[in-house]
């Protein structure tokens, strides 16, 4: 007979603390600062270069994405292009890496080349496919930079492979040995640091 | 009563997991709630990158200047239903000044004995580079066409354009594009070095 009311007044113990921690977990989310984002900083800045860029690359890629799932599919296509120059650092030319021999002849020291710069002009992107079930939300322009981007990505990574780095040198090498013959130099040797021979 | 009291014990029980997960969410030690229910990033298809032209170039870099620009394209009304449509983003990227040496021929590059004259086309804008990677959507209400969002990047680009002539980058451009060459040439031997610029429009 009376084990029904200790029973009931035990559950009322326990569902009085369990109220007791949430307001004291309520207390606690609400003192507890929500993750800061890092403030904005305004990167305007000017900056000093010494860059040759001495090949440019046109590339285009399309970029394609499909989102199936049972309750209807989502599709985009995308044309995208990119323009990639590559030369060299004239920044890391050192006063030692020209040598006079005489007042004809010069052998000039130049550092590897790399890529110089990427760029995927939005003129140049044409979306030609996009369409999304009945159910599905249209994509956003949040998605849509999203899956540029991996495009952006994977052209920067097939880039490397293509010959351009060797190019960029050959023509280096070209527009100096140019340049300093136009300057009344009568022999001009361009090597490139790392390896000695013909790029 | 007691099954009441059982139900409210679980709920309390459940608030308080809640409650717990929360705060460390908000710290950043766990992932926040919507996050666990959103899919993962989305992965385009492998397709390959084709090379459509190779040109050889000869342009000098002498200048950059970094930007991010926050672009407000302010509240659009659209026919027939006069439904809202705005689109706040966040561009960062760069403007590359410098000279294009093509442009020089036999006539401008000059040399008598130890002294030399280059004549340097003028400093020009050489690329305004914003990859979609330096494109940020801060807020998007309404159906935005990518054709529409292209004029508004195309025109993000202009802005950074306006703003690098701004702040000089052509006369900066000249200055470093002299300096530069003035080294060289003192390095290749040469005393008396005459760079001659003129100026960009």
């Amino acid at each position: 007979m009376n084990a029904d009311p200790q029973k009931k007044s035990r559950a009322r113990k326990r569902l009085f603390i369990l109220v007791a921690v949430i307001l004291g977990l309520l207390a606690v989310n609400v003192a507890v600062p929500r993750k800061k984002v890092p403030p904005y900083v305004s990167a305007r800045t000017l900056k000093d270069l010494a860059e040759l860029a001495t090949v440019q690359y046109s590339v285009t890629k399309i970029v394609s994405y499909k989102d199936v799932a049972w309750y209807g599919d989502r599709k985009i296509l995308f044309e995208t292009a990119a323009t990639v120059k590559a030369g060299i650092d004239l920044n890391e030319l050192a006063d030692q890496d020209i040598r006079l021999e005489g007042d004809r002849a010069v052998t000039i020291s130049l550092p590897r080349p790399k890529i110089l710069l990427f760029n995927m002009k939005p003129e140049h992107m044409r979306e030609i496919f996009n369409e999304s079930g009945i159910l599905r939300s249209n994509f956003s322009n949040q998605e849509k930079d999203g899956l540029l981007s991996q495009g952006e990505k994977d052209i920067r990574a097939k880039v490397a492979g293509m010959n351009l780095l060797e190019r960029a040198a050959r023509n280096a090498r070209t527009l100096i040995e140019s340049w300093l013959t136009k300057t009344g130099f009568k022999t001009v040797h361009v090597v490139f640091k790392g390896k000695g021979g013909r790029p | 009563m007691k099954k009441i009291l059982s139900l409210l014990n679980l709920i309390a029980l459940l608030a308080i997991l809640l409650l717990l997960y929360s705060p460390l969410a908000k710290i950043g030690l766990l992932p926040s709630l919507p996050s666990l229910f959103r899919s993962g990033t989305p992965k385009i298809e492998e397709t390959p990158a084709i090379i459509q032209q190779v040109k050889n170039i000869a342009q000098m870099f002498t200048q950059t200047f970094y930007d991010e620009y926050v672009y407000d394209t302010g509240v659009m009304r659209t026919p027939p239903f006069n439904a809202n449509k705005r689109l706040i983003f966040i561009a960062k990227g760069e403007v590359i000044a410098g000279f294009d040496l093509s442009e020089l021929n036999e006539k401008s590059i000059i040399r008598r004995d130890k002294s030399i004259v280059v004549k340097l086309p003028p400093a020009r804008i050489l690329d305004v580079v914003i990859n979609p990677s330096g494109f940020e959507t801060f807020l998007e209400e309404g159906e935005i066409t990518f054709e529409e969002s292209k004029k508004f990047r195309e025109d993000a680009r202009r802005i950074f354009d306006r703003n690098a002539r701004d702040k000089g980058i052509l006369k900066n451009s000249a200055a470093q594009g002299r300096q530069m060459l003035e080294k060289f040439f003192h390095l290749l031997g040469f005393e008396t070095v005459d760079i001659i610029i003129p100026e960009s429009r």
